[in-house]
């Protein structure tokens, strides 16, 4: 066990577990369902933080309030909060939405990942790398990287309904 | 209206495509994926250019993507790129049209990200994440002796272009600049630093005479650089007997989103561009604008989603005159595209 955690302590939020409401038109086949700012919450909520067994959500890393969705021009912008200012993990945290979103969404949207601003002391840095895309895909050709990304999106796919605490 | 107008379209690479490069005198192409493959295609017929067949592919040379491929002025042999941070050469064996991996050159400490060849065919150029530029001499058998190991860019550098005609060396970076290199008495240096850029420089090219290059940036922004000697008439201030780049045009408000290649034609002059937003962007000069130092270049056609809605990686103009309105893309769809332009 690890006793070097970046944040050994971090404080855990009450996961408000909201839930999409279904409507009527949800379930008529001829009604277009735009993707919205809640399915890519849920998409990203339950990955898991690398250093906790806890989920983003759970450590208010991403936030509901903190995603943009505009399907006119197919672009997403997500803003993440990372739990400590120099948190050296906000760089794989970022990549873990980035490959959790490449996975999961329509390929023609455009996708902007960024810390929150005043949030991490090398938010500049972070967010450079983040949405350099030649990066992320010699990043995503290691394989070692690349099990430790699998292994925070293995409980993704819970999209904050089964938050255990 | 001037128009690119779709010639054909090439698949087969399995992942997306980073980069084209045309043969210096064949009508064909080279280009490279992050499916670790080269393929060459070719025109079926001589005079249809409609369709086009994949003649060739390159593998198993490398282990991770293919980020760069470059002909050598000859057009005998190829150089490919690697993020397995090796670079390859090519040869054609004319006895049984094969390609063959005759050398791989080693050094890099990680992803390579471009490669050029000299305008003599004497030198390569190699850039890398680790921030190094390496230059390479040409030897006879396949030999290739490091002559210098350029390390002052701060950042990834992402591209290498050879002036058309001198052994000057342009180096593109994620530190945000430029650097012009230069040799004196086998010493490589840098001669020059080209500030401007907002955010990484993606890639450059120069123009037929090499008295000014263009660079396209994340910023969204292209820039036209032109080459100040010492004394200059203008008045532009040199340092230590080099001449001075300075910017002479800015390009802005045309692309949304990071802007990953440029070309600009040996030809005709004209400047491509293409982009994260999906769309390829033509620039010609005005001639209306008669300062040399301060010209002006309309932005006379746009295609959008020229891959869908993917982001374009790389565009070339056909380098000679031979079919000179001629343009291939290659995008993150995998697909490669060759475009004619249309005047009127």
């Amino acid at each position: 066990m690890s006793q070097n955690l970046i944040n050994a302590n971090p404080t855990i939020y009450n996961t408000k577990t909201f839930v999409r409401k279904e409507t009527e038109a949800e379930f008529d086949d001829d009604v277009e369902d735009a993707i919205d700012s809640q399915e890519v919450f849920d998409l990203i909520r339950s990955i898991s933080d690398p250093e906790h067994p806890l989920t983003l959500e759970q450590l208010n890393v991403t936030q509901f309030d903190h995603i943009v969705v505009d399907n006119e021009i197919n672009k997403i912008l997500i803003e993440f909060t990372p739990t400590i200012p120099h948190c050296s993990m906000a760089t794989l945290i970022g990549l873990c939405i980035r490959v959790r979103l490449l996975r999961s969404l329509p390929d023609r949207f455009k996708v902007d990942i960024r810390v929150r601003k005043g949030t991490h002391q090398s938010e500049g840095a972070v967010n450079k790398q983040l949405n350099d895309k030649e990066r992320v895909a010699a990043a995503l050709e290691n394989n070692h990287l690349l099990e430790v990304v699998n292994q925070c999106l293995a409980t993704a796919s819970l999209r904050g309904v089964e938050v255990s605490n | 209206m001037p128009h690119l107008e779709l010639l054909a379209t090439l698949e087969g690479h399995q992942d997306r495509v980073w980069q084209a490069s045309w043969h210096p005198t064949k009508t064909l192409l080279a280009t490279c994926s992050g499916d670790k493959t080269v393929r060459l295609w070719k025109p079926a017929t001589h005079n249809n250019f409609t369709e086009w067949h994949c003649v060739e592919t390159l593998e198993g040379a490398h282990k991770r993507t293919i980020r760069s491929v470059a002909w050598s002025p000859t057009g005998n042999e190829l150089a490919t790129a690697s993020f397995d941070a090796t670079t390859g050469i090519w040869e054609n064996d004319p006895r049984d049209n094969d390609w063959e991996c005759v050398a791989t050159l080693e050094g890099h400490e990680n992803e390579i990200k471009s490669v050029s060849w000299s305008s003599t065919g004497a030198l390569l150029a190699t850039c890398s994440r680790d921030k190094s530029v390496w230059i390479w001499e040409v030897e006879s058998d396949n030999d290739f002796e490091c002559l210098s190991v350029l390390q002052e860019h701060t950042q990834d550098v992402k591209m290498v272009a050879w002036h058309p005609k001198l052994e000057i060396l342009a180096s593109a970076s994620y530190d945000d600049t430029i650097k012009i290199w230069k040799e004196d008495d086998d010493d490589w240096y840098c001669a020059d630093t080209l500030e401007g850029h907002t955010s990484t420089v993606w890639s450059l090219d120069f123009d037929a005479e090499g008295e000014q290059l263009v660079s396209a940036s994340d910023d969204k922004t292209l820039r036209i650089w032109k080459m100040y000697k010492p004394d200059n008439e203008q008045g532009v201030i040199t340092h230590n007997g080099e001449p001075t780049w300075k910017t002479i045009c800015t390009l802005s408000g045309y692309h949304d989103r990071c802007i990953y290649s440029v070309s600009w034609s040996k030809v005709n002059g004209c400047i491509a561009s293409v982009s994260g937003d999906n769309s390829i962007r033509i620039f010609e000069k005005d001639s209306d604008t008669t300062d040399p130092d301060s010209p002006n270049y309309k932005n006379t056609s746009t295609t959008k989603d020229a891959h869908g809605v993917y982001d374009i990686n790389g565009v070339s103009w056909y380098p000679n005159e031979t079919h000179g309105d001629w343009l291939s893309t290659v995008g993150d769809d995998g697909l490669v595209r060759i475009w004619r332009w249309v005047k009127d």
